[in-house]
């Protein structure tokens, strides 16, 4: 009997060996430089949960990805890995100092598709040294670790009013339409953009996707001023289709059946029934179905 | 001789949403006029059953039957029973369904009902994406809607509440059930849906639906879609830049079948924290790949809907729903606050003393229509048995289009 338990013993613990092995060697794996970078990643994907538990090998991870050396895919999908293991690994605020330190020194990386990762989860925890980085690139192009409509987006993160003021700049006068674009979308919370955003909405010269933006900000500075020109543009038969068509989106979802006369009712009854365009087609029919007489 | 139904125990209009769970009912005669003895009814579905369909039972553990004779008392006593979706038929709209209470060939009562049920975003119709993009972004009013609450509750200072530890589960099913909620109020026909992560969801990154991304990772929306105007943080519009096809494959995670293998038991299982979770989440740049930012995405809400699904499937898969069991929950007592059976959770519990975050958010968890369960300030152990599987009373009114009642 005693044989029998003793045997059974053995099994057991030969069956846990396997686990233990198994870690190991992914470990051993990803460090590996004989193994391909494609065994390597399939190693680290198997890593999450335990990458944090042993300080020692979760600093050889940050290596990799600090390695300009090693290839990009490996130190894309390396950084990608630490970040899922960042939303569940339970002890991941012990390494996060460093994994933090790490993302930093990346934000000078000539891979840009690192460079911009790194500054993007910088910026969501408000990394200040991150934010000076983006503004002075900003300020002086020549000093730009990536493109100034990239660097408006991440300092959108975490808005100050001195952000305010560059992009104010930019949307005055913008290296590109890109970076003009999300100079606006900083602006949607700035009061003293109210005046431009008006300008920008009105003015049927203006790119379509800047009036859409225009309108989306002053209905969260001045929604009531929003409603009124929204309520102008639908009953404009010269304006354009998709801007009637946020507006009516407007008045549908953000406005009130106060404020809807007759006259509005009827002329977006007729965008209904005559319009050419089928989102603007759609836009009143859902006025309609929500205001219906 | 008229009759008046209950349903969810009640006969308001917004308590008629059942899932697939029983929802416990009643019918009594009123208007006793006329009656002179016991009188025979028969309910069932008024055909043509286009939209949702359910069944009934005579019991809680009773077999379900697509009709149902009662006797009902002469002087007006209730009698009970239940009704529940009849899977999978889940309604389209609201009140698609109809019941019909006949005495004979005389139609004695007609009561609109919802299957309502959490489906598969990337498979509903034009009008449930248009109902609950509209309640979404109303919930949001620009970012001055009661949606801050839900965003600020997700931060890197409330983040021990709610991941690395056995309660990360329960915690994002009180979350997701806290805001279907709250949608609920502005639309009751809306449910949560489920972003199937594993598989590819081109209809969900839409103009239409939660937008299509450009090369930046700002996302794009329809001039008719109403989430063009949402806002966080004083920021118009949402960052999200896919790092995979969103047309043609999933995210970066393991598969249903490879999540439901991590294990039979929850301690095991709960890995799946990491992946699929936390690959679902760094599948983009964005929003949503930060911990600190990641509400600010309302994909944020339909990958968890999916994890949750997933835990609902498991549960069933594997008889989990009792709470006190090591299988369903694992171990108990020692863990971190929050993440113990009989814990209390923040920031329903509106405890801000350490070591909780020093805020809570949004007040109690909002109440429903339809359950009473798990109450305005629920504990880590009244997740789990969702459904009432265990205890009847533990039902707290959602379900999912591929996972049935136990």
């Amino acid at each position: 009997m005693k044989a029998k338990k003793k045997s059974k013993a053995k099994v057991k613990a030969k069956a846990k060996k396997p686990a233990a092995a198994s870690t190991s060697s992914y470990w051993a794996a990803v460090s590996s430089t004989k193994k391909t970078t494609k065994q390597r990643i399939d190693a680290l994907s198997r890593l999450p949960a335990a990458l944090c538990e042993d300080r020692t090998k979760f600093n050889e991870v940050l290596a990799i990805l600090r390695d300009t050396t090693q290839s990009s895919s490996l130190r894309r999908a390396t950084l990608q890995i630490i970040q899922s293991a960042s939303f569940s690994a339970p002890n991941f605020e012990v390494c996060r100092p460093d994994y933090l330190a790490t993302l930093r020194a990346l934000v000078t990386d000539p891979d840009l598709e690192l460079r911009q990762r790194a500054l993007g989860m910088l910026a969501r925890e408000h990394d200040g040294s991150t934010q000076r980085l983006l503004v002075d690139g900003l300020e002086e192009p020549s000093r730009a670790v990536v493109p100034p409509e990239k660097a408006l987006q991440l300092l959108g993160y975490d808005i100050h009013t001195d952000v305010y003021a560059i992009a104010r700049k930019i949307a005055a006068n913008p290296p590109n339409e890109a970076a003009r674009i999300e100079a606006l979308r900083l602006l949607g919370a700035d009061t003293a953009s109210v005046p431009m955003f008006e300008a920008m909405l009105q003015d049927k010269k203006e790119k379509v996707d800047a009036r859409r933006l225009a309108a989306s900000a002053l209905q969260a500075l001045v929604p009531d001023k929003l409603q009124g020109y929204a309520r102008d543009i639908v009953q404009d038969e010269t304006d354009d289709d998709d801007v009637k068509a946020t507006s009516l989106t407007a008045l549908t979802d953000l406005g009130h059946a106060g404020t809807v006369s007759d006259a509005l009712y009827q002329s977006v009854d007729k965008i209904r029934s005559k319009s050419k365009s089928t989102a603007l087609k759609q836009s009143a029919r859902r006025f309609i179905d929500k205001y219906r007489r | 001789m008229n009759v008046e139904l209950f349903i969810n125990n009640s006969a308001l209009p917004r308590t008629r949403y059942i899932g697939w769970a029983p929802s416990p009912c009643s019918i009594h005669l009123s208007n006793l006029t006329g009656v002179t003895g016991p009188v025979t009814v028969e309910l069932r579905n008024k055909p043509p059953a286009k939209g949702g369909r359910f069944v009934f039972r005579r019991t809680l553990t009773g077999p379900s039957t697509t009709t149902l004779r009662l006797v009902l008392p002469a002087k007006g006593a209730a009698v009970n029973f239940f009704m529940l979706g009849q899977f999978p038929h889940a309604s389209f709209a609201d009140r698609d369904a109809v019941v019909q209470v006949r005495s004979g060939a005389h139609v004695l009562l007609e009561v609109p009902l919802m299957v309502r049920i959490r489906k598969n975003a990337n498979l509903l119709g034009t009008a449930e994406v248009s109902r609950f993009v509209a309640a979404f972004a109303t919930f949001n009013n620009q970012g001055l809607g009661r949606f801050v609450d839900f965003r600020n509750m997700h931060v890197a200072a409330s983040s021990p509440e709610a991941h690395g530890a056995p309660g990360f589960l329960p915690w994002h099913r009180a979350y997701l059930l806290d805001l279907e909620r709250e949608l609920q109020a502005i639309d009751p026909s809306v449910a949560l849906p489920y972003w199937r992560f594993d598989q590819p969801a081109p209809k969900i990154f839409s103009l239409g639906f939660l937008g299509v991304s450009n090369s930046l990772g700002t996302v794009q929306f329809s001039a008719t879609n109403p989430l063009q105007f949402w806002r966080t943080d004083g920021v118009t519009g949402i960052t999200r830049r896919p790092l995979f096809n969103t047309t043609t494959s999933g995210a970066s995670v393991i598969t249903e079948a490879q999540t439901f293998a991590l294990g039979t038991q929850y301690a095991p299982f709960s890995a799946m924290e990491g992946n699929p979770h936390g690959n679902a989440h760094t599948s983009f740049g964005g929003s949503i790949s930060s911990i600190p930012t990641a509400a600010r995405d309302p994909l944020f809400f339909l990958l968890h809907a999916n994890v949750d699904r997933l835990w609902a499937k498991w549960q069933r898969l594997n008889s989990r729903y009792n709470a006190g069991q090591l299988a369903s929950f694992g171990p108990t007592g020692t863990n971190r606050i929050g993440h113990n059976v009989n814990d209390t959770m923040w920031p329903w519990n509106q405890i801000t003393a350490p070591p909780r975050p020093s805020t809570a958010p949004g007040g109690s968890l909002a109440n429903s229509a339809v359950a009473t369960a798990p109450g305005s300030k629920p504990r880590v152990g009244d997740l789990i048995d969702y459904q009432g599987v265990v205890a009847p009373a533990g039902r707290v009114g959602f379900d999912y289009d591929d996972v049935r009642f136990a």
